[in-house]
């Protein structure tokens, strides 16, 4: 996951100066980051609680809420858009 | 498949539930109470359910635990191959083809004895990495030449055609299960280096453990045994705790050998109990479950130190290995009229 990382700021900044980079810029790159944590973070839990739900059925409901945990991560990150 | 897409999550997750469900002290002290065909029952209300249900027709007593434990074994590893990817599949299966040496040398067996297909196959325990289609053809094979042919895509074919000239020559097996078992301890540890740390390295250590314990009971069964055997055509590669010069000093010395293994750094201390019991009760067999122990305490600190890898599959294939084998010695105890003290020793239980 992280090789791609720097093509993907290539991409994001092309012809970017840091005048032009302004400060909602700014906020979407870091909503943008919290998200691309938040899905990596899930990949995880959510292969293991589909695991232990393949076994025993009664585990969905712990199962979602451990799933859908790391989704705060990027909740808080949203905080940001509304301070600039 | 690539390396990197292995899924030690959604593995960990089911093998640590199975690993939940394994029978526990309790079960053990209800079973060592029971007949043989109480001991059925039981099983029937457990998870080996669907297997004493489909074999219960044809087989009873004794011999229907026993088929039925070798086929729950054979569907649980089954699972975990098909359950994992990548790097964990590869580390999984390299620990599983233990099957496969135990199904090839059960048909060799059964093909140099001339017994029926169907009788072999209730043997086996179909575990392994060698899919099922390759394993009905070998049970057809009518000479042991076209057995070692069908194995042709297999890591077994070639130490296996290397072995059948000595087998020509002089008509005994030994060779051939020799290198069945060459093949596999060296496959173990092959092209996988010796990473320093992370789960790899701990799941490299164990292995290590695995061999030398195995060195260690081969040469005490030589020690015992008097037997003029070369020590040098039973040394494993890739331990730590012997070399071959050691080893086949070793052998002439019992005490000497004891000595070694409880002086060695890394398994002196967790093994110390077993080693004083050996010098005292004087039984290869008491050694050998205490060996069989200290291996089974050892994934379990492996599984502990990290969870989300390798370990905790090995340490669960062990436990599930012990219980197996703890039902079937109670089931036979029972059979043969042992005492409940007497099959208390036989079991492994931490």
């Amino acid at each position: 996951m992280f090789e791609i990382t720097p093509e993907i700021a290539a991409t994001v900044l092309q012809g970017a100066t840091l005048e032009n980079f302004t400060d909602s810029g700014a906020a979407a790159l870091a909503v943008g980051l919290a998200a691309l944590a938040t899905g990596y973070a899930q990949r995880g839990i959510g292969s293991a609680a589909v695991g232990a739900m393949a076994e025993d059925d009664s585990t969905f409901g712990k199962g979602l809420i451990l799933t859908v945990l790391p989704e705060t991560l990027v909740i808080l990150a949203l905080v940001v858009v509304f301070l600039v | 498949m690539s390396i990197g897409a292995s899924n030690p999550e959604y593995v960990n997750a089911r093998v640590r539930a199975r690993r939940a469900a394994l029978f526990t002290d309790e079960d053990y002290r209800k079973l060592i109470r029971m007949g043989p065909s109480g001991i059925a029952r039981f099983m029937e209300e457990t998870e080996y359910e669907r297997e004493i249900n489909a074999l219960g027709a044809r087989f009873s007593g004794v011999d229907l635990i026993e088929y039925a434990l070798n086929r729950n074994l054979a569907k649980h590893f089954h699972d975990l191959l098909d359950w994992s990817e990548g790097r964990l599949y590869d580390l999984i299966a390299r620990y599983l083809r233990k099957f496969d040496v135990w199904n090839v040398k059960t048909i060799i067996r059964g093909v140099y004895t001339d017994t029926p297909g169907e009788e072999i196959e209730t043997d086996l325990i179909r575990a392994g990495e060698i899919d099922d289609s390759t394993i009905d053809r070998l049970l057809e094979v009518d000479t042991i030449e076209d057995a070692i042919e069908t194995l042709n895509r297999t890591m077994f074919y070639e130490p296996l055609s290397d072995a059948s000239e000595v087998y020509e020559d002089t008509g005994a097996l030994v060779p051939l299960e020799n290198a069945l078992d060459r093949a596999f301890y060296e496959n173990l540890l092959a092209d996988l280096g010796r990473p320093q740390e992370g789960p790899e390295a701990l799941y490299v250590e164990f292995l290590e453990a695995e061999i030398d314990f195995r060195n260690a009971r081969n040469a005490l069964r030589l020690a015992r045994s008097g037997a003029d055997l070369d020590p040098a055509s039973y040394y494993i590669d890739g331990g730590v705790l012997f070399t071959q010069a050691e080893l086949s000093r070793l052998v002439t010395d019992y005490d000497e050998l004891v000595g070694h293994i409880a002086d060695s750094s890394r398994y002196g201390d967790s093994l110390s109990q077993a080693l004083s019991r050996l010098r005292e009760a004087e039984s290869l067999i008491q050694f050998e479950h205490a060996l069989d122990a200290a291996l089974l305490e050892y994934a379990d600190t492996l599984s502990s130190s990290y969870p989300v890898s390798v370990s905790a599959v090995l340490s669960y294939i062990l436990a599930k290995e012990r219980e197996v084998e703890n039902i079937r010695a109670i089931a036979r105890g029972r059979e043969v009229g042992l005492s409940e003290t007497e099959i208390e020793e036989e079991l492994v239980i931490l």
